[in-house]
């Protein structure tokens, strides 16, 4: 049987492409990240996806002076800082990054059937560790996803560990195959399996803004958008991205603002205007608590252990 | 007798010239008033009011009572409803600590073991609200005895009719209920309430809630029939056995002593199981009447049976018909100590519930409460502990005839007195042991008891909240133990004072207290029954862990569950000029200070009577033991 390298991998002098029959990536090698998912000629990316840490204060969370343990992890949040990336393309694995004079050998005739790249990411804590988020895209042309945090002792507990993307334009909605509601590790026994479509980035209007939405043991989600930021795209019509489970079912929130933004508002129409979609995939959820809200934690099953490694993955479609 | 200011500093003075407490039964003239739930006895003064708002005493218009007042300056308010919500007066949330924090010192008079003049009759933070009411009186009320009912007034309230003093009360969340027949006409009579947001009782309700004054809930005139049915006490019984039902009643009756009473009981098919004529007495009793396998009420079969009173003049005609529905049901705590009720393990999936409206504060409607109903029946909520005060008459209505068990809670908290920056100090604590304090306390048992003791969806008497403890709570305990052998009673905070576990509580309660520690309790020979009387606490984004407690239940036939702490947040629906949307505000929102900001919102529901999305985890874990 003939074998078809499906991936155009283009050189470039600051990034690495790749095309395939419907998508087109641009990982930036300045940005430390996926600087462009274009699939079907719609940008899905405002900015390169990071690793995430920190979640808005919940009530609970300021009640038991969570937020001042943790604080750390909201500068780790905010301020990604990427020290080094490797990529492999098909069974090359390259000891530097192809960039000039390296990529002159190059042309724009290189097809590959995989590439890989991993960014490694230092956290703004001390003590520092390490997060690997790796790419990897297949001869179809999707990609999995691959996010790992290294565990290292002495660090502040942890509100959340996940990897933060931020698309261009609201969504007009999603649907996942999933949990019902607002669920979270200490409470989802009420919740009832199965696929639910959710109209608009709905914000749970808790009084004062805290993290909101999370969905666990989420199977598959699509989000719709209809408007780009592309001023020579006039169209109004629907088109989506899906995320499919590879190993385990995987966590997400999708809202229209980041934690730092919720965390900043003290009531909900403080809220900047919604123009953008943040999705948060998460390996791992903290509990939201309830035994009362100034001083019990979460119950310790339901928190985040630093010194623990934490592996997830995804697959985009 | 003369209205006196210095009441207001007075802890032995809280109610003057009122009518004892009684019964909250209906009455109607005849069937057809019945079926149509009006009564032609009563007269609404629900409405505008004439209005003035005074910042402290020393400034309001002492003399606006008197007939020739002009009130040509005063505004309107309508009643009921809060003074603040009419924005006369600034909004205030704050929860343990006083309102006046900061701002004044005070120290309840009698704490320090000395008495203290003037505390609220002479403070600059003591609002008052001056009401006039001109009426006249319906047809169907002339002639005969009226009395005024008041079902709400925060705090402390004088009354006076065409110029003439009628009382004082105290205690905002029972009805106060005056006799007004001595100055009442048929025409242009002037009712005139002075409402103060404090006095000596400001101490005794320092609930962790918006703070209001105002008159806030129903006022109505009640013109009397020649016989009157003043208190209805029903003692229906269960046999040991739980089978039949033991009948019995004790009616009395103010007025003309003669004619005849006829009383009726039907079951749902309008059987009649009970019927007796008995001659009119001031006090008629019919007791040990056997009725033979009674259907029981519980929560999923509210069975309710239908009392008949009908009062009838020497010549037979009818001048009173009381319509009444009670069930039969036991409530016991076993030789295990186990609550049983009718025979089985009873458990509560409860809710501490807070009279709240987004726009209206705690000036409810039917709506509200009906609402309220239908949730706790969507998501298994089986139980509803009223804190930290009684709610409206209607609300208990709702729970018999929807089986909500009712934990009713006394008028009473004084966390500001003992307990500092989450430290316990007691040493200013009222009503502690204080001899001054201790009639205040017991008239508040005593109205919540005598108000709501037909009720047969109560199962417990709660003795208030977060007040510590002494022999003065101990003395509440005692009443309702020498008046209803029927209901078990609550208090948590005798948990400080565990010396006076003997005389306080039949049910060990300790709120918030952690899971693991529920279970050493439960584990080391309970001496009694344990309830989380507040508990799974759902400030925001919360309710998580719920299934540690819920496990408890099938592993501790002593633990009787929980109320979630709580059913609704307290925000207020607000006009926000720079976004241009209604939106929800909360405590320190309106510059109030000292304040306890969003702990206000603990709810189940948004302000907006929208659940939150913790609800479906309470549906369920409060399904596996419905």
């Amino acid at each position: 049987m003939a074998y078809t390298n499906n991936l155009q991998v283009i050189y470039g002098d600051a990034t690495l492409g790749v095309n395939t029959q419907d998508k087109q990536y641009i990982f930036s090698y300045e940005r430390g990240g996926l600087e462009s998912l274009k699939i079907r000629g719609k940008e899905w990316l405002y900015r390169v996806p990071t690793p995430t840490f920190w979640r808005a204060t919940t009530d609970n969370d300021r009640g038991s002076s969570f937020n001042l343990k943790a604080a750390q992890w909201l500068g780790a949040d905010m301020f990604t800082h990427c020290t080094k990336i490797q990529l492999k393309v098909d069974q090359h694995r390259f000891t530097e990054l192809p960039v000039a004079p390296i990529n002159n050998q190059f042309s724009n005739h290189e097809f590959a059937h995989q590439v890989e790249i991993t960014f490694i990411y230092e956290t703004l804590t001390t003590p520092q560790t390490k997060v690997e988020i790796t790419y990897q895209i297949d001869n179809n042309g999707h990609v999995t996803i691959k996010m790992h945090y290294y565990g290292k002792k002495d660090l502040p507990p942890l509100p959340v560990i996940g990897m933060r993307f931020i698309m261009p334009t609201l969504a007009s909605g999603f649907e996942y195959d999933g949990l019902s509601g607002e669920t979270y590790p200490d409470r989802m026994a009420g919740a009832s399996a199965g696929t639910f479509k959710i109209k608009g980035l709905p914000v749970t209007k808790y009084l004062v803004p805290q993290e909101n939405g999370m969905h666990m043991q989420t199977k598959r989600l699509t989000i719709t958008r209809n408007t780009t930021l592309n001023n020579a795209d006039n169209s109004n019509e629907d088109f989506n991205l899906t995320v499919e489970q590879t190993g385990q079912p995987f966590n997400f929130s999708c809202l229209p603002y980041t934690a730092e933004e919720l965390e900043n508002a003290t009531h909900i129409e403080e809220l900047p205007l919604a123009r953008r979609t943040v999705l948060v995939i998460a390996g791992a959820v903290r509990g939201v608590g309830g035994i009362d809200s100034w001083g019990s934690d979460v119950e310790d099953q339901y928190q985040i252990d630093p010194s623990q490694d934490c592996e997830f993955s995804f697959r985009l479609l | 007798m003369k209205a006196n200011l210095s009441w207001l500093d007075d802890p032995e003075v809280f109610r003057v010239n009122q009518v004892p407490a009684h019964s909250d039964h209906p009455y109607f003239k005849n069937y057809r008033e019945w079926q149509k739930q009006t009564s032609s006895f009563v007269q609404s003064l629900n409405g505008n009011w004439r209005f003035n708002f005074s910042p402290n005493p020393q400034t309001r218009p002492v003399d606006f009572f008197k007939t020739d007042f002009d009130s040509s300056s005063f505004d309107q308010i309508p009643v009921p409803s809060e003074i603040e919500l009419n924005n006369y007066a600034q909004n205030q949330y704050i929860n343990t600590l006083f309102p006046w924090e900061g701002k004044i010192y005070r120290r309840p008079t009698y704490s320090l073991k000395q008495k203290v003049a003037g505390s609220f009759s002479q403070a600059k933070d003591n609002t008052v609200g001056s009401y006039i009411k001109h009426f006249d009186l319906n047809p169907a009320l002339q002639g005969r005895n009226v009395h005024i009912v008041f079902e709400g007034v925060e705090r402390a309230m004088y009354v006076w009719l065409n110029g003439h003093f009628v009382g004082y009360a105290e205690d905002s969340f029972t009805p106060s209920e005056f006799d007004l027949t001595p100055y009442i006409k048929d025409k242009n009579n002037i009712l005139a309430v002075e409402v103060f947001k404090h006095s000596t009782a400001s101490f005794l309700e320092d609930q962790d809630m918006f703070r209001f004054s105002g008159i806030f809930r129903s006022v109505e005139l009640l013109g009397l029939p020649e016989t009157h049915l003043v208190d209805l006490d029903l003692k229906p019984e269960v046999t040991d056995n739980y089978q039949d039902g033991i009948f019995n009643a004790q009616l009395h009756f103010t007025g003309k002593n003669v004619g005849s009473v006829h009383l009726f009981v039907e079951d749902i098919n309008g059987k009649t199981l009970l019927k007796q004529k008995v001659k009119l007495a001031s006090t008629v009793k019919i007791e040990n009447e056997l009725l033979k396998n009674v259907h029981l009420w519980d929560n999923h079969d509210p069975y309710l049976y239908q009392l008949i009173i009908e009062v009838h003049a020497e010549n037979g005609d009818l001048l009173e018909l009381i319509p009444y529905q009670f069930g039969f049901r036991k409530v016991e705590i076993n030789a295990d100590k186990v609550v049983l009720l009718n025979g089985h393990r009873l458990i509560i999936n409860g809710v501490n519930r807070h009279e709240w409206d987004m726009k209206r504060g705690r000036a409810i409607t039917l709506t509200d409460m009906k609402q309220d109903i239908n949730t706790f029946k969507e998501n298994n909520i089986n139980a509803v502990r009223t804190c930290h005060y009684p709610n409206q008459i209607p609300w208990y209505y709702l729970c018999d005839q929807n089986g909500i068990y009712v934990m009713a809670e006394n008028n009473l908290e004084s966390h500001g007195t003992w307990q500092k920056m989450g430290q316990i100090e007691p040493s200013d604590n009222v009503p502690g042991s204080i001899p001054e304090w201790r009639e205040a306390v017991i008239d508040r048992a005593r109205s919540n008891y005598e108000t709501f003791k037909n009720h047969t969806a109560i199962l417990f008497w709660s003795l208030g909240n977060e007040s510590y403890a002494g022999k003065n709570i101990a003395a509440m305990n005692k009443f309702y133990k020498s008046h209803d052998h029927s209901r078990l009673t609550h208090y948590e905070g005798v948990v400080h004072t565990p010396e006076l576990k003997e005389q306080i509580s039949d049910l060990e309660s300790w709120m918030y207290l952690p899971p693991k520690d529920v279970e050493a309790y439960l584990k080391d020979k309970p001496q009694k029954p344990f309830v989380e009387c507040e508990y799974m606490h759902d400030m925001g984004n919360s309710d998580g862990g719920m299934g540690s407690y819920i496990k408890l239940l099938d592993q501790y036939p002593q633990y009787l569950g929980g109320f979630i702490w709580d059913f609704i947040d307290q925000a207020l629906l607000v006009h926000d000029l720079i976004s241009g949307q209604d939106v929800l505000r909360y405590g320190g929102d309106f510059d109030d200070r000292h304040s306890d900001y969003e702990f206000s919102g603990d709810g189940l529901m948004f302000a907006d009577r929208t659940p939150k999305p913790a609800m479906q985890e309470v549906k369920y874990y409060y399904g596996l033991h419905k």
